[in-house]
Order: structure tokens, then C-alpha cells, then sequence
């Protein structure tokens, strides 16, 4: 029943992303009929009434990632918060589709891997966030359209204890709030 | 002589000590051997009598009131509990207690109860004797419901200890904590020695950072909901909860004042992580630090006068100190590359921290004066954000090794840890009551 309930979340805001991406022209005009794994269904058929859990899903379903953000992540080196300039692209595109939906704003959210203190990575995830926000400021977005937020290391993309892992971890991820 | 109780106790001195010793009259009376620093007390604990229905085992009794004295620091206990039971039975057998036998075991205090029970209510009643002189020091009876005898005999546990020594124990404190075992990270409370543990926020969202108001019935914290931080207030015991700040950005590490009217907390409001200082309701918000660097995870000297923090001003994380109005700010660390999560002593004198030692996070102190740093724990775990307890002598942090995260207890001055979580779900972000 969660799986479903994420995954239809998941189509939900995928359709809604393509959406917004079809509303503005410049992308190509495909929206793939989503295919919900009938397996998946016929499990949260057979369930019965006394599945509990269904009421908090809403509020669980808010912090799955990806699929609220139409955007690429940027990513950090360890410790760091300099802006890569392997992600100047990505913030050059956020702020040319900023430029068209001047009434959007962006919630930017700064993420840490689980190297460092839990204090100090929540102080660390906001510097990225208040980094790429200074970026997109200095790309000539108005700085009242972008909001910050630090997740510190409490929202890890892939919990895994790997370099690989860690290196998808550090990131801002650009949400679209209004 | 009777007083309240914060949890409905009613205490008494015992009259039939009273009576019998004249010695305990006084009831500042101490203990009659003077010990040097880091010189234990020791002290033999008897089962108790048990008179009348109680679900109260005395062998639970005397196991919380050993976990108690034994970890206050100020005792050591007799090791062989045979020779203690032995002891017992024999004064049980002749009707009185002889002195000498206890003295021959090896110690210089011996405590001996009795527990009664009704239908409703519940007594422990405590006696202490100082067996050099053969006399009762202080005896008292403690009452209440059943289900508190657990907080009866961490009160009796103080209460020897104030005797004996003058200072203030800890076993009646509690710590809070954040747990992620409901699936997301609320905020828990339990006694310091990892009991009566229970769930005090119902965020449903990621709540944590919490740390206690003076008088410890209230609690700060921050939750993270709908990608945006907001600290709040929760009373403990009704769990009702009220907003604090929800500033842009980064609203974190909020610790409230010695006396509780203030909060110190980083803000990133200006564009950058601060320091400010508030008023406890969230209002009238004064910035602090004016660097162009990280300033985060403020807490207060007991004194209410200085603030320690943690700036990346020289590169790397370092503990800095400076006036509680701002200015004077002062490097407190001068060895590793990522010290964070300062502390500091009720005492005054000494800013406990997390240092990445050898690629390893350690516990560490650091002294006010002097800055000297001394290192509390070794081997594998990350351990994160000390706390003190109020008698300035125990601290508690999270260890987490293998992605488990639990919280332990550590003597500063005996440093064998003591480890107050188990099961499932995570145990971190711990801060210590007075």
C-alpha cells in the first residue's frame, strides 16, 4: 500500500511537471501514459480495511524525492559549498525558466552527505542552498522569488554508505513552491 | 515535616530515626569520614523489607538505587553481594544491626529500607547509617503511587548523596532526544538512566535539536515541514506545542537562557548563518556575529555572560566564545580540523565539544582558562553533541556505529561509558535537564 501510494504520488507530480515543462512550448510534447505495475494493484486490492497506515501517507509521500522538482540537482564537493562549474549549466537553465515564469518561486533546498556532525552539516546544507541562491541572484533572478531551506543530512537521496552515495547526497534541490 | 513533591511525592523524615539519634537532628549532619577529591565513599546497599501488598520488588529497589549511587561518582560499592545478603539475614535473624559485621565487610555506609504498600499507595522508606560511629546519619520516608517508586528511589539516591557529600546528584534529571523509530524524528523524553521513556511531539514532519527551558517542564526544538524550519515550544506534560520563530531560512541549535527569558540560535534571515539572540517567545531578534562565514550551534556560560559557538572563520569548525551581547569574540581550540556541538559546564569551567579525531568524531573538553583539551572517548562510533549533566561530572552523547545510532553516559572523571538506549530506530541529539 505505500508503494502505491508513493508511486502514484510519484505519477501524480510527473504528470503535473510535464504539464508545467508542455505549458511553456520548448520541450517536446510527450507525456508517456503511465504504467501502474498491475501487480502492484492487485496487491493493494486484496488488502483489507485494517491497513492504518494509509492516513499518514500524505505527510510521509511530501519528502519522497524526486518528482516535486522539474530541475537537476547540483552537487558539492565534500565539505564544501563553492558552486562546480560542472553545474553552471543547470543553474544557467533554472534561471532562463525563472526569466519565463517570473511568477514562480523556488524553493532551494541544501543537502549534506552523513560525513559530518548532524549541527554543522544543517549549517553547511543552508550555505549550498544560500550558495546556488546567490548564483541565480547574480543571473538576474529577483532574490524575494527564491527561498532556502537546510535539510542538513535528515534527507539523504541514497542512504547507502558509498562514495557514490555521499556524492549524490551533497546537492541543492530546486522545488517549485508556488 | 512535610513537603510536596513536583510529582505528587509527600516526603517525611522518619520519625523513628529522629528519635533515635541525636545526631540526626541536624539535618545538615554529613558524613563523618572527610574524603579527598576522586576518594570514594563505600557503601553497602541491603535488600529492603517488604511490608504489605506492592508490586515493588525489592531487588528492583536496590538495583536502581545501586545504577544511582555507583554511577553518581561519589560512591563505590561493596562487590560481593553474598556477604551483603548474608549480612542481612543475620541482622533479620537477631533484630538488630550489627554494626561491626558491615564495618567488617569493607564499609563505611550502610543503607537499609523497607517498602509498604496499600491497595492505593506505595512507601519507600530509606535509613543511612555511618558505621564508624554506629548511628543513623538521616532516614526518609517517600510515598506515592505504585507506579513511581522508580522516582522515589531516584530521590532517596539524591538525597544520600546531598547528605554525604553536599552536592547535588543527578538521578531525578531526564534527558531529551530525538528518535526516528515512529519512521520520522520526533522528540522523546526519559529518566537519565534510560527509563520511562516516552514520545512528547507529534510533528509527523523531522523535529530535532531539542533543548530544555530552566525548570525543565518545557522543551525548544526544530521542525522541518513543507521545506521550511520553524523552532517551537512544547510543555512536557500536556505536549502542547507553540511557535517560536519561522524566519527565512535556517531557524536551528535555538538554546534558551540560564534563566529562561532568552534564546540564542542561528538564523540565516540576513543571507548568511548567525548567531541572534531573542526573547524566549521569538520576538525582538538581535544578531549577534557579523562574519562572513558559518556561525552555528550556540550555547550559553551558565552565567548568562558568554556564549561558545562554532565559526568557520579560520577555514575549518572551531569553538569561539564571545560576550552573550556579542563582540569579544575569542578562539577556544586550537588542535583538529572540525571541532562542533560546544557545551558548556554548569560548573563554568570547562566547553565540552565533538572533535573528528583520526577520521573518528570523539568527545572531547576543553578548559575555559587554560585551553587545554582533554579527550573523553576512543575506539570506533562517531560520537556527536555532549550535553552536561547539571553536577557538571557527567555528560551524555550519541554514539553511532554500523548506521545505529544510540545515546550513552559518561563520568568525566571516570570515563567508562554507560550506554542508556537499545532496540530499534535511532537515539541522537541528546540534551541533559538540570
Amino acid at each position: 500500500m505505500r508503494r502505491f501510494a508513493v508511486l502514484l504520488m510519484a505519477v501524480v507530480l510527473f504528470a503535473g511537471a510535464m504539464f508545467v515543462l508542455s505549458g511553456c512550448g520548448s520541450r517536446e510534447d510527450v507525456v508517456e501514459e503511465p504504467i501502474i505495475d498491475p501487480t502492484v494493484t492487485e496487491e493493494t486490492d486484496a488488502l483489507t480495511g485494517d491497513d492504518l497506515p494509509l492516513y499518514e501517507q500524505p505527510e510521509d509521500v511530501v519528502y519522497i524525492e524526486p518528482g516535486s522538482s522539474i530541475f537537476d540537482d547540483i552537487q558539492f564537493d565534500f565539505d564544501s559549498y563553492d558552486i562546480l562549474s560542472m553545474n553552471v549549466g543547470t543553474l544557467q537553465e533554472i534561471s532562463r525558466w525563472l526569466t519565463e515564469h517570473d511568477d514562480v518561486r523556488v524553493m532551494i533546498e541544501g543537502h549534506c552527505d552523513e560525513r559530518g556532525t548532524n549541527e554543522y552539516n544543517m549549517a553547511l546544507g543552508e550555505q549550498r542552498a544560500l550558495a546556488a541562491r546567490r548564483y541565480l541572484v547574480g543571473l538576474g533572478i529577483g532574490a524575494s522569488r527564491l527561498g532556502t531551506v537546510s535539510y542538513g543530512e535528515e534527507s539523504p537521496l541514497d542512504p547507502r554508505t558509498t562514495e557514490d552515495a555521499w556524492a549524490k547526497n551533497r546537492r541543492a534541490h530546486f522545488v517549485i513552491s508556488e | 515535616m512535610i513537603r510536596r513533591f513536583h510529582k505528587g511525592f509527600t516526603i517525611s523524615l522518619c520519625l523513628s530515626v529522629l528519635l533515635c539519634g541525636a545526631s540526626v537532628a541536624d539535618s545538615q549532619v554529613h558524613f563523618s569520614v572527610s574524603k579527598a577529591f576522586g576518594e570514594k565513599v563505600i557503601i553497602a546497599v541491603s535488600l529492603f523489607d517488604v511490608d504489605g501488598g506492592t508490586i515493588v520488588a525489592p531487588e528492583d529497589v536496590r538495583d536502581v538505587l545501586l545504577f544511582d549511587l555507583s554511577n553518581s561518582g561519589h560512591f563505590s560499592l561493596i562487590g560481593n553481594t553474598e556477604f551483603v545478603d548474608e549480612t542481612e539475614i543475620d541482622d533479620r535473624i537477631s533484630g538488630r544491626i550489627d554494626f561491626q559485621e558491615w564495618a567488617a565487610l569493607g564499609a563505611e555506609i550502610l543503607v537499609k529500607g523497607k517498602i509498604e504498600g496499600t491497595l492505593s499507595e506505595m512507601s519507600i522508606e530509606a535509613t543511612v547509617y555511618d558505621l564508624a560511629k554506629g548511628k543513623p546519619i538521616f532516614g526518609r520516608r517517600y510515598s506515592g503511587r505504585h507506579g513511581e517508586w522508580r522516582a522515589a528511589v531516584h530521590h532517596i539516591s539524591d538525597d544520600i548523596i546531598k547528605q554525604l557529600t553536599g552536592e547535588e546528584g543527578i538521578a531525578q534529571t531526564r534527558i531529551a532526544f530525538v528518535s526516528n523509530v515512529t519512521g520520522s524524528k520526533e522528540i522523546y523524553v526519559m529518566d537519565y538512566d534510560g527509563e520511562n521513556l516516552r514520545r512528547i511531539t507529534r510533528e509527523n514532519a523531522i523535529a530535532i535539536y531539542p533543548d530544555w527551558f530552566r525548570g525543565a517542564e518545557d522543551l525548544i526544538y526544530t521542525v522541518i515541514r513543507d521545506s521550511r524550519h520553524e523552532t517551537r515550544r512544547v510543555h512536557i506534560a500536556t505536549g502542547t506545542t507553540s511557535p517560536v520563530t519561522s524566519f527565512p531560512g535556517l531557524n536551528a541549535f535555538a538554546a534558551p537562557s540560564p534563566r529562561g527569558e532568552e534564546v540564542v540560535m542561528a538564523l540565516s534571515r540576513d543571507g548568511n548563518p548567525e548567531i541572534y539572540r531573542l526573547r524566549a517567545d521569538g520576538s525582538e531578534p538581535r544578531r549577534l556575529t557579523f562574519g562572513r562565514n558559518t556561525e552555528s550551534s550556540p550555547c550559553w556560560s551558565p552565567d548568562g555572560r558568554r556564549i561558545a559557538y562554532v565559526s568557520d572563520r579560520s577555514g575549518v569548525p572551531q569553538i569561539y566564545t564571545m560576550n552573550a551581547t556579542g563582540g569579544s569574540p575569542q578562539r577556544l581550540t586550537y588542535q583538529g580540523r572540525y571541532n562542533t556541538s560546544p557545551d558548556w559546564s554548569p560548573k563554568g569551567d570547562m566547553v565540552t565539544f565533538t572533535s573528528k579525531i583520526d577520521g573518528v568524531f570523539q568527545i572531547c573538553t576543553v578548559d575555559v582558562e587554560s585551553k587545554e583539551i582533554v579527550r573523553l572517548t576512543a575506539g570506533p562510533g562517531d560520537k556527536e553533541d555532549p550535553s552536561w549533566a547539571k553536577d557538571g561530572r557527567h555528560i551524555v552523547y550519541s554514539v553511532t556505529l554500523k548506521g545505529e545510532s544510540d545515546l550513552y553516559m559518561l563520568d568525566i572523571y571516570e570515563l567508562e561509558p554507560v550506554r542508556l538506549t537499545s532496540g530499534a530506530g535511532d537515539y541522537l541529539s541528546p540534551a541533559w535537564s538540570d
